[in-house]
């Protein structure tokens, strides 16, 4: 291009040109810039911490709370996906007939009654009192279309839990009665994950607006930025909640989520790694609340060995048992924040039964490799990404314990939406240890225990088994205690499997991470349970 | 004029099939399994077949495609599999976010940046020109995510000046924007210094000084005007990437841009959400790129699009 001429050299009407489409360009530039900076500047005037949009009135009632989760809420239903922290939220628009309580057993909630009334008969009584938040009435009919659409979302997770789908038959306006082919003990703890939304609004998909009975409304809904704000239910049936509002957002960065706490703008996060746990306990305006948790995370043997091979032999899986450290571990890398487990399944659960405990002992772990004639042994370790927290580390200190017995370990990250599922269903490839987590929605030890132990030889055919574990006498005394209406025969049943799998050695070690929450002090009345969600309409805040 | 704009247009439409095309078979093609993103914990295989027959995933990868091209036809990029809404949609709520994001960075970068490149050029191997080559290499060097978390801390925490995620006021675009102005500041004040030097040492710069124009209309008229087009073409080239998104940048303040949106949805694998992301950021940033070069006669009337120059 060659070089701009001297204007004086120019013709007038080209130099006019020039300076009219030069000027223009100024002139858009300077406008575009008032545009879009003013309200920044104006905002800017002075300080403005993220606190302050957060104040609330002083005192028991008002005020407003602001809850950052670990991942988007997508909607404020569970049809199709259920996670600990979004309990809170959707309970606090949707309720059902019971929910788990504190001691994490099933409590009535829109039901006044919930009965067996047969082996394979349940009769619900509604209460009378129960209304949505535009006064509508609860009827039969809106429990009986919410049960029906949550067996027909497909691969929903809240129904997998059902052993089968009950058949709903309506008494009179107020009662029904739910009838299964097989006795079902725990359908009153089941059905406390089955919402109640008006029937003719009820989809077989996730609702993201509507109506409830819960002590909240929904203000606003954006599923796509995953932010929510809830206003308390004037025309709550029950005990109004004392705030006024609640904002719900998500910010997947942990580092993110506790900068939003410590600087006001968030007033409680959840899902905290005991790093950053440790950091908040030393914040003045934070507190952090942990309760035993729910969640059994345990290095789950591959149950799909060959007979030959050392895995096949319990003592062989029992002498690798020995190898792990677990008290160096849980100090060092877990920050005392998990529990080593004493059983199959967590302490918490109602129907748990302490038959073990892991012990370290390498010299008993080499001698009973010795004795089983084992040498030269190396275990492949296979974990999704972000399973737990520090599951790298805690693995690679894991390997090293291994190696002072003897025992080589290699160890494979599957990232996380990868083949995870390939690998557990052993069709991806071989391995021997899966650290895996198993949660838990209902509060029971059996539903843990059937989704675990309770293999048959028909589901291992589409490798549908968990980890290949297929033990029919263990399978065989779950299926009696879950037809058991007796809770003593019950228990006693349930007491027998657990033994019965503790002398299997189904994992190398296990345990139980606490639920950690950090709340700042003004969220006052905020009760964490075990199950890792609270009930909004108690909390309050002050200041 | 018309005849070039019309050909730019159909361009862009070619482009965007093929981009979107392309990113339908790479998805397809690459590890892992979409539906066990959506399927709960220990999923049985039925589960899993079900959310593929749900997600259409369980047709043969050619089948696919012809769905979903003549769903294109119709405007229709598929649905969510994670929002269960259409793609389309979910992106363009999104999108306002980020184009203001954009806007807002290079906007702050060229008031920042060109100015500062001139003056550089002016004082070219001086003391304090060299301090400034260092400061912009440092803003070239750090990254992002590192400063966007140094002025979150400063700021947002132990100041308090600012939310530090969301979108609650607009407030909350400074540090974000200033996030993404710093990187881009230093290239392109250093773009403009190289482009100036260049023409202040210009033989028909002297020839106007000797001519009394004065200092200020030799730089900015003359000198900065034979500037302007490559800068004019950097600066439009940076906001056409900005509108795939700042990723990281969104990511660390929370900004529910499009950028944040699709880190999501690749770790879910929500190809719906990828490929209506793909379709939209290329056909913006061929936008972009076409208006830059509309913008070319405006700085320089010698220039005439479609032609080649002399």
């Amino acid at each position: 291009m060659t070089q701009r001429q001297h204007p004086s050299l120019v013709p007038n009407a080209l130099q006019e040109r020039e300076v009219s489409r030069r000027s223009m360009l100024q002139l858009a530039s300077l406008a575009g810039v008032g545009v879009f900076f003013a309200p920044a500047l104006a905002a800017c005037a002075g300080p403005k911490g993220a606190a302050a949009t957060n104040a609330g009135t002083a005192g028991a009632g008002g005020g407003k709370l602001s809850i950052v989760l670990n991942r988007n809420l997508v909607s404020l239903d569970n049809k199709l996906n259920q996670y600990d922290a979004a309990v809170t939220v959707q309970r606090a628009v949707r309720q059902a007939l019971t929910e788990i309580g504190d001691d994490l057993k099933p409590k009535l909630v829109l039901a006044e009654s919930f009965e067996q009334t047969k082996p394979t008969q349940w009769t619900v009584k509604l209460r009378s009192d129960i209304h949505y938040s535009d006064k509508s009435p609860v009827t039969v009919e809106d429990v009986e279309t919410a049960l029906k659409l949550y067996f027909q979302v497909p691969a929903g997770y809240v129904a997998s839990q059902f052993p089968e789908q009950p058949t709903f038959a309506k008494v009179d306006d107020h009662t029904f009665t739910l009838t299964t082919k097989v006795p079902v003990v725990s359908l009153n703890s089941l059905m406390s994950n089955i919402l109640i939304t008006p029937a003719k609004a009820n989809k077989p998909e996730e609702l993201s607006t509507g109506l409830g009975t819960g002590p909240f409304v929904i203000g606003s809904a954006d599923t796509g930025t995953g932010t929510y704000r809830l206003t308390r239910n004037e025309n709550y049936w029950g005990e109004k909640a004392k705030l006024d509002e609640v904002n719900v957002s998500y910010q997947e960065e942990e580092g993110a989520r506790v900068i939003a706490i410590t600087s006001g703008q968030a007033d409680v996060i959840d899902t905290i790694t005991p790093e950053s746990a440790e950091a908040l306990k030393k914040n003045a305006d934070v507190d952090v609340l942990e309760t035993p948790g729910t969640r059994l995370i345990h290095l789950f043997y591959n149950f799909r060995k060959p007979k030959g091979s050392p895995l096949a032999d319990p003592k062989v899986r029992e002498a690798l048992t020995y190898a792990i450290d677990h008290d160096s571990l849980i100090k060092a890398l877990m920050n005392g924040q998990v529990s080593s487990a004493q059983g199959v399944v967590p302490t918490t659960l109602a129907g748990f039964v302490k038959t073990g405990e892991y012990t370290y002992d390498p010299a008993k772990a080499k001698q009973m490799l010795a004795d089983a004639g084992v040498k030269n042994l190396t275990l492949k370790f296979i974990w999704e990404d972000s399973e737990f927290a520090g599951a790298s580390r805690v693995l690679e200190a894991i390997a090293q314990m291994l190696s002072a017995v003897g025992v080589k370990a290699t160890l494979k990250m599957i990232p996380k939406g990868g083949d995870i599922n390939s690998w557990r269903r052993g069709e991806a490839g071989d391995w021997d240890v899966l650290a895996n987590g198993y949660g838990n929605q209902t509060g029971l030890a059996l539903t843990n225990l059937v989704g675990q132990y309770g293999g048959t030889a028909a589901k291992e055919k589409t490798r549908d088994t968990y980890q290949g574990y297929v033990f029919p006498e263990i399978t065989a005394l779950l299926d009696q205690a879950g037809a058991e209406a007796d809770e003593a025969k019950r228990d006693d049943f349930l007491k027998q499997a657990q033994d019965k799998i503790w002398a299997t050695w189904p994992a190398l070690w296990a345990w139980t991470p606490n639920n950690v929450l950090a709340k700042r002090k003004r969220v006052t009345a905020l009760k964490l349970r075990a199950t890792n969600s609270y009930d909004l309409a108690s909390v309050s805040v002050s200041g | 004029m018309l005849t070039y704009i019309l050909k730019r247009i159909a361009q862009t439409i070619f482009t965007a099939f093929l981009a979107t095309a392309s990113v339908f078979v790479l998805l397809r093609l690459a590890p892992g399994d979409p539906a066990a993103s959506y399927a709960p914990p220990n999923p049985t295989a039925a589960q899993l077949a079900a959310i593929r027959r749900q997600f259409g995933l369980d047709q043969p990868i050619p089948v696919q495609f012809w769905t979903f091209l003549t769903r294109l036809l119709h405007g229709d990029v598929g649905t969510s599999f994670f929002f269960k809404r259409p793609a389309l949609q979910v992106v363009m709520e999104r999108l306002p976010y980020t184009i203001t994001l954009a806007v807002a960075a290079i906007l702050v970068t060229a008031l920042v940046a060109i100015p500062l490149g001139v003056w550089m050029a002016r004082n070219a191997n001086t003391a304090p020109e060299l301090g400034a080559n260092v400061g912009t290499i440092a803003g070239q060097s750090m990254p992002d995510f590192w400063i966007g978390f140094v002025l979150l801390i400063v700021f947002a925490v132990n100041l308090g000046w600012f939310a530090p995620a969301g979108f609650d006021s607009m407030a909350s675009i400074v540090l974000p924007t200033v996030t993404i102005a710093i990187l881009q500041i230093a290239l392109i004040s250093r773009l403009v210094r190289r482009e100036m030097v260049a023409n202040l040492n210009a033989p028909y710069l002297t020839v106007a000084r000797s001519r009394g124009v004065s200092e200020r209309r030799l730089i900015w008229s003359h000198a900065f005007g034979n500037s302007a087009i490559p800068v004019v073409t950097a600066l439009g080239t940076r906001f056409a990437a900005m509108l795939n998104g700042v990723v990281i940048v969104e990511v660390v303040f929370k900004w529910p841009g499009v950028g944040e949106l699709v880190v999501n949805a690749l770790q879910q694998r929500d190809f719906p959400l990828i490929q209506a992301t793909v379709l939209v950021t290329v056909v913006l940033a061929l936008l972009v790129q076409l208006a830059v070069d509309l913008l070319y006669p405006l700085m320089d009337p010698r220039v005439r699009l479609g032609e080649a120059s002399a």
